[in-house]
């Protein structure tokens, strides 16, 4: 069941929904669809995988979650960023970016 | 924070799993749902959006799957399906579900109710704060092999010396124990009190329950103050708070009661439930003290501590050398004396003596333990090997082996939490039931019960045991090959080689610890045997005794004294059904003998030589009838014999054998002191049988009696000025009646003539000797009833192994019957493949015997460890008994028609 473009880098799934949530609430197969759509079908996310961060993100205090109806009147389990959650993005984005600058230096340099 | 988040999460979705279950049902379908709509919009059909949508996404269940095991909840969901799925299938067995928890509530109870001992007596610190600081400060004299004194104690002007001398102690002072007559409260009674230094308080550093303890300056002022114990306030004084600033009256003075202690405060720290002390006094010690003979007697202790940064080692050097200043100051009569300062820590001092007591019951009781789980192993894999077959169709089937190795030790986790938890209980009934009969030698023994590092312990050894009892039969059931086990089909072939290794080491350890249990309890049962066939030296039934101690503020002058014993030797007398009386200062086997210096006409010990010591006893009328004491040679005390006549002495044997072998003791004459004290002669005038002052076990003294009128004279300049004689002494009465009869009157007797006196420790000399012997009947059947035990279990064991490899061989036996082996060959071979256990377990099992030896050696009794009767006797009782179990099988097999059992497959 491996995803099927590119594996994600060990971590990273997490700030990819946390990124994804900080633009507005919205529902599991919103999530999966709006990282697939804007890393442009690079990443494609299975339901476990997805599910099981869900979890682990509520557990931390990340995210919280809500039943509300979707645009299609559905029920649906909506998750909500969280001030934690925000403050843990911000720093998570500058780290990834410390990190993109220092293996892209590493990459130029030889 | 998101600790708590996380622990309120996993408790909610463990409690409300049905709820948590079916909301993310209906979120993953939704999801699932909404993929699909997706795939059908982009043209697909139904059904093949919705298995593209399974293989890009991952289906409902595997998710769900993966989604169970987020969160530590999971790992508690698993164990918890491990313990239904556990406790499941032990309610199907229940036979042997029984079995072997009763057999693990047996062995962990036993072994808790032991620990308990080990922990209130050995291994808690002592209840004092910093305790590690607490020390005890002695002499060692040298050349005096006296066994039953105390070790290490002290004089009045050591304890003098101590406290002014010594600068390595923040607070060190002087003790000692005696009785004291109490009245002006209640009946007047005998109570066990302690003299001791004010200082003693401070050192403990103990604060009082009420009111206050006395300092070291109302000791030196002479204060009649008193501090009550908790039990004595309770009983005496219904706990009354208004006790502090009452009086109280101690032979006949009063004293006032100025605190209480607290429930747990136990001091001096003395062995035994009777002895513990009531009272505490300051030692005031009186200038008669320092003189003359009372100098010279080590009947004080001292208990200091030690100041912060200072090693015993650097105390004891520091109290030496106020050791050596002491002996530089000795009179002339005590010059010879040599003594050494000797600082012990205070609980060594206490536990010392009760360690290897101790020690061996809780070596017996884990030998018991280790039997049980033997048994326990050898239970569980005949039960894997049973399971043989449904281990291999789940493996086959793709269960896991941790799981199958994780529900197998849970199982007998289930089985040895439920026997410890039993156990605990039998532990706690033996404890309530047990505490009162432990020997009066154990020290601590309020502090006995099932407190919580018991009930830890008892945990831990019921988890430990159940991980080790079921690892290696759930070890050897996994190994087994699937194919194999499926390919056997249901023919119940010859088990695995290495069950059949793992099932035969397991008996033979059984076999082993039982038969070095076995032999352990047979040289104490010897060993008890030839204690009870030691000569007493003199006949305990029909006689009755009890101690008396004339207070001296009534009883001042010696003709007071003489007055009292005349009139109640007189009373006694007059007396129907009173055959003989007498007074002496020491009662046999009540073990309170105290031996003195003596010197011997024309033996002249050499220098560095060791002091020759007596237990001199002082007596009146005619101890020696009314106890049974034979008379061997010579006469016994006559009236005339008194304090103006020559002074005269009766030896035991031993003393006379000792120092006039194969001479005619009679007119031989020795004196009271060493060499150097001016001590007048006495000539001895008879011989009498050796009598046991202690319990049996303990060795024969050598023995002089005195006539009391003749005491003081006797001890010339060792008699301190104004000494009086004869204020205390046993009352021995011979009855041909029923003594317990005799009680009521001795006691009326007593109260005719000082009506505030008190009898004490009254008791029928029987029950005096059977009290003696208590601490060896006590190991000697704690030990057997271990031993017995222990057979038992083990010769269940052997029988459960054997029956099992005989009904696993059932066919190999029907083959090798049909092909024409008798019946007698069937019975020899199974009967043989046991006593090739029982050999090799006997085998190690004397090599345990052996090495149990040293820790045995001293609560033998004249037998060696190595006795060959008991160690020939345990083995063939062994190997009989593993014949028997093995037989009961082999019966059966032989028996089985072999058509019969060839048929069936």
């Amino acid at each position: 069941m491996a995803d099927k473009s590119s594996d994600l880098v060990q971590g990273t799934l997490d700030m990819l929904i946390l990124k994804t949530l900080a633009l507005e609430p919205m529902h599991g197969y919103g999530v999966a669809i709006r990282i697939e759509q804007i890393s442009r079908g690079v990443f494609r996310v299975n339901a476990g995988s997805l599910f099981v961060a869900f979890q682990r993100l509520q557990r931390a205090g990340l995210i919280r979650s809500e039943w509300r109806a979707t645009e299609n009147n559905r029920r649906a389990k909506y998750y909500v960023l969280m001030e934690q959650g925000r403050k843990k993005l911000s720093s998570e984005t500058r780290e990834w970016e410390r990190q993109v600058v220092a293996i892209a230096r590493i990459l130029e340099a030889s | 924070m998101s600790l708590l988040r996380n622990i309120a999460g996993g408790l909610r979705s463990l409690f409300r799993k049905g709820q948590a279950y079916r909301e993310f049902d209906e979120e993953l379908r939704g999801f699932l749902d909404a993929a699909t709509e997706e795939k059908i919009k982009q043209g697909m059909s139904h059904s093949e959006a919705a298995r593209a949508v399974r293989l890009e996404r991952g289906g409902l269940d595997a998710t769900r799957e993966m989604l169970r095991d987020v969160g530590w909840e999971s790992v508690v969901e698993n164990f918890w399906q491990d313990l239904r799925f556990g406790v499941r299938t032990l309610r199907k067995s229940p036979g042997f579900t029984a079995l072997a928890v009763l057999m693990l509530a047996l062995g962990i109870g036993a072994t808790t109710a032991i620990f308990s001992i080990v922990e209130g007596v050995l291994l808690r610190p002592l209840p004092f704060p910093e305790p590690g600081r607490l020390v005890i400060l002695g002499d060692v004299v040298e050349g005096s092999h006296c066994a039953s004194c105390a070790p290490s104690s002290v004089t009045a002007p050591d304890i003098r010396n101590y406290m002014r001398y010594t600068q390595s102690f923040s607070h060190l002072g002087g003790y000692r124990g005696r009785l004291f007559e109490l009245s002006g409260t209640g009946d007047p009674a005998a109570v066990n009190a302690t003299r001791m230094s004010g200082e003693v308080f401070a050192a403990l550093g103990v604060p009082p329950l009420l009111g206050r303890t006395f300092t070291q300056q109302e000791d030196d002022e002479r204060q009649q103050v008193a501090v009550l114990s908790y039990g004595m306030w309770r009983t005496r004084f219904h706990g009354d708070a208004n006790v502090l600033g009452s009086t109280i009256i101690l032979y006949r003075k009063p004293y006032t009661v100025i605190g209480v202690m607290p429930r747990d405060f136990e001091f001096p720290l003395n062995p035994g439930l009777v002895n513990q002390s009531e009272l505490w006094l300051p030692l005031s010690l009186q200038p008669e003290e320092f003189t003359a003979g009372a100098a010279s007697a080590w009947n004080s202790r001292m208990v200091g501590r030690l100041k912060p940064g200072i090693t015993i080692e650097q105390a004891q050097s520091d109290a030496e050398r106020v050791a050596q200043e002491t002996m530089r100051d000795y009179p002339a009569h005590m010059r010879s004396l040599r003594i050494h300062a000797v600082v012990t820590s205070l609980q060594e001092d206490t536990v010392a003596q009760a360690r290897p007591l101790v020690r061996t019951l809780f070596s017996a009781v884990i030998v018991v333990l280790l039997i049980v789980c033997a048994n326990l192993a050898g239970l569980l894999l005949v039960r894997a090997i049973r399971r043989r077959r449904e281990f291999g169709v789940r493996l086959a089937l793709g269960a896991r082996a941790v799981v199958l190795l994780r529900q197998a030790v849970v199982e007998s986790m289930v089985l040895s939490i439920a026997g410890g938890a039993i156990g605990l209980a039998l532990a706690a009934v033996a404890l309530r039931v047990g505490v009162s009969r432990l020997p009066q030698t154990l020290p601590r023994v309020n502090e006995i019960g099932l407190d919580w590092p018991v009930m830890l312990f008892a945990l831990g050894l019921a988890l430990l045991t159940g991980l080790l009892c079921g690892l290696a039969p759930a070890f050897a059931a996994i190994r087994t090959s699937v194919n194999e086990t499926l390919k056997q089909g249901g023919r119940t072939g010859t088990a695995g080689s290495s069950h059949a290794r793992l099932r035969s080491a397991l008996v033979v350890a059984e076999i082993a610890v039982a038969l070095t249990l076995l032999a352990v309890s047979g040289l104490l049962l010897r060993s008890f045997e030839k204690m009870r066939d030691v000569k007493l030296g003199f006949r305990p039934d029909h006689t009755l005794a009890a101690l008396y101690v004339l207070p001296r503020q009534q009883y001042r002058t010696q003709s007071a004294i003489d007055e009292f014993t005349k009139t109640l030797l007189n009373d006694l007398e007059q007396l129907p059904g009173v055959d003989a009386i007498g007074i002496t200062s020491f009662l046999p086997a009540a073990g309170n003998e105290w031996s003195v210096p003596v010197t011997i006409e024309g033996h002249i010990p050499s220098s560095g030589a060791a002091l020759n010591m007596a237990a001199i006893s002082l007596v009146e009328s005619d101890p020696f009838e009314a106890l049974g004491i034979r008379v061997l040679r010579g006469r016994v005390f006559a009236e005339s014999d008194n304090a103006g006549s020559q002074l005269v002495a009766i030896v035991n044997r031993k003393m006379a054998e000792r120092y006039w072998p194969g001479q005619e003791p009679i007119g031989k004459r020795l004196r009271r002191g060493l060499p150097e004290s001016s001590t007048p002669w006495i000539t001895v005038v008879g011989e009498v049988d050796d009598v046991k002052l202690g319990s049996r076990d303990t060795e024969t003294v050598p023995q002089v009696y005195q006539p009391v009128t003749q005491s003081v004279a006797s001890k010339g300049v060792l008699a301190s000025v104004g000494e009086l004689s004869a204020a205390d002494g046993w009352i021995v009465l011979r009855t041909p009646m029923a003594p317990e009869q005799m009680q009521t009157t001795l006691r009326a007797i007593v109260r005719k003539i000082d009506p505030q006196l008190p009898l004490n420790q009254m008791q029928m000399m029987e029950h005096a000797i059977s009290k003696s012997e208590a601490p060896r009947r006590f190991n000697t059947v704690l030990i057997s009833s271990f031993a017995m035990a222990s057979v038992l279990l083990s010769v269940l064991g052997i029988y459960g192994v054997i029956a099992f490899s005989v009904a696993s061989r059932e066919q190999e036996m029907a083959v090798r019957m049909a092909l024409g082996c008798p019946r007698s060959g069937v019975i020899l071979f199974i009967l043989s493949s046991g006593a090739k256990l029982a050999a090799v377990g006997c085998g190690l099992g004397l090599l345990g015997a052996v090495a149990a030896s040293g820790l045995l050696r001293s609560f033998l009794f004249e037998i060696s460890p190595f006795d060959p009767g008991v160690l020939a006797f345990s083995v063939i009782a062994m190997l009989l008994l593993t014949l028997i179990a093995s037989a009961l099988p082999a019966r059966r097999a032989s028996s089985t028609d072999p058509m019969l059992a060839l048929r069936e497959q």
